[in-house]
């Protein structure tokens, strides 16, 4: 079959949709290395492109970037969203303040409450962290869906050596692990991943990570820093 | 109404490269670039095909995952990141239609090969203009319902022509042509830069 006679499936073969013999003839002419077939393929994923964008517009949710950024470990800068939870935090504040102060029959208690608003206000107060040289073990959760896959939730996770990532393995019961996303952790050492490939939920042993090369590995090279063990 | 943020992403190239370098040096904040970029078109499509706020939502996270892990094999100076990108989030959203569907395609394995980074090096980008956005947009909307139809069916359902003749009950022969007659059209229409 000549070049001219599959033009007209090109787009679908770049779509993956093309079928028999046509299908066939194409992958041929690919491996025999012609350069009609490689230009046609080319500007058929760009006719792809351009077809895929008439899709009609819609308001992308609030808070996907951040979920997006979340999952290899970048920081959002979402200030709207930092606004937000500063704003929650403020009133937080200001309300067990003043509870505790109705609660106290505005006592002496008043004049407290004011001095650590105060302090919590103040531009020119000072911060200091303690507690952080301990080591804290990583901790959160593991959900699991069969329909919709592994969702981890984890912080205190140590900082990945250069050139390492964290690996998500999903571990049959009597079975061997298997490779199931590789992502990031944020400067705070906290990652949301999911894993949306289905699971098997009945025969499911354990979720577990471990750090791996850059480029993942097809089974574990180190010890699990995280084993969350499914009970029955 | 249509939407062609990629045409205008594409007159970045110069900025996909140096985003793709930091990509490839698994910087997390060239992800944030990248999101800013092609985040919007990658939902919008992906959002076309499942119909669904959480699934697309997913999708659009494995999809930029996806690119984040396999960044090593893309060619940062001849590649193109957003056909790449949008090539991945339209096979994970047909990836997963057909999940739910249970018709694990024949052709299942194709959807992973389309998708490999090198297959977008040396590519065009520069023919990603609004005149042929404005073209296409025109053209499309002068196709028959029938035709609009398969090109609706293969873009946004993931469907082979087998698989429209029998949804749409018609001889397989009937759909090739409106197939050919549609694409025909609408690459004529997108000119002599975009034919064989």
């Amino acid at each position: 079959m000549t070049c001219e006679h599959l033009k007209d499936e090109y787009e679908l073969h770049a779509l993956g949709l093309s079928e028999g013999f046509e299908h066939a003839e194409i992958e041929h002419h690919l491996r025999q290395g012609c350069a009609s077939c490689r230009a046609g393929i080319r500007n058929a994923l760009l006719t792809n492109v351009l077809i895929m964008q008439l899709a009609p517009d819609v308001e992308v949710p609030r808070g996907l970037r951040k979920r997006v950024l979340a999952s290899v470990g970048a920081q959002s800068t979402d200030w709207g969203w930092r606004a937000i939870w500063a704003t929650a935090t403020a009133a937080l504040v200001a309300a067990v303040v003043w509870l505790g102060v109705e609660n106290r029959q505005r006592t002496d208690y008043t004049a407290e409450a004011k001095q650590t608003l105060a302090i919590l206000n103040g531009a020119e107060t000072r911060q200091v962290v303690f507690g952080g040289s301990v080591p804290v073990p990583p901790q959160g959760r593991v959900l699991v869906n069969a329909k919709h896959g592994v969702l981890l939730l984890a912080s205190n996770l140590p900082k990945p050596p250069a050139g390492q990532t964290y690996e998500l393995w999903v571990i049959p019961k009597g079975g061997s692990p298997k490779p199931s996303g590789l992502f990031q952790s944020d400067s705070h050492g906290s990652a949301m991943y999911l894993s949306p490939t289905p699971v098997d939920v009945a025969t499911l042993g354990a979720v577990a990570v471990t750090l791996e090369p850059a480029a993942g590995s097809t089974a574990p090279t180190s010890t699990p820093i995280i084993v969350a063990a499914m009970s029955d | 109404m249509f939407f062609f943020p990629l045409l205008f992403a594409a007159l970045h190239s110069e900025g996909d490269r140096e985003l793709a370098e930091r990509l490839k040096r698994r910087e997390p904040q060239a992800m944030a670039e990248l999101y800013d970029r092609y985040g919007r078109v990658t939902y919008v499509l992906i959002f076309r095909i499942v119909r669904n706020t959480g699934t697309a939502e997913d999708l659009v996270q494995e999809t930029f995952l996806r690119v984040w892990n396999r960044m090593q094999a893309f060619d940062s100076e001849k590649g193109a990141l957003g056909p790449w990108i949008l090539t991945v989030a339209r096979n994970r959203a047909i990836d997963y239609l057909r999940s739910v569907d249970g018709r694990m395609a024949q052709n299942a394995f194709e959807l992973e090969t389309n998708e490999h980074p090198s297959l977008f090096a040396n590519l065009e980008t520069e023919v990603l203009n609004s005149d042929r956005a404005r073209r296409l947009k025109t053209a499309f909307e002068k196709l028959t319902a029938n035709q609009k139809q398969v090109i609706e069916l293969a873009y946004y359902e993931g469907l082979s022509q087998s698989e429209m003749a029998d949804r749409m009950k018609q001889p397989l022969g009937t759909v090739k042509t409106w197939v050919r007659s549609a694409l025909k059209a609408l690459r004529e229409d997108l000119g002599e830069a975009l034919a064989v």
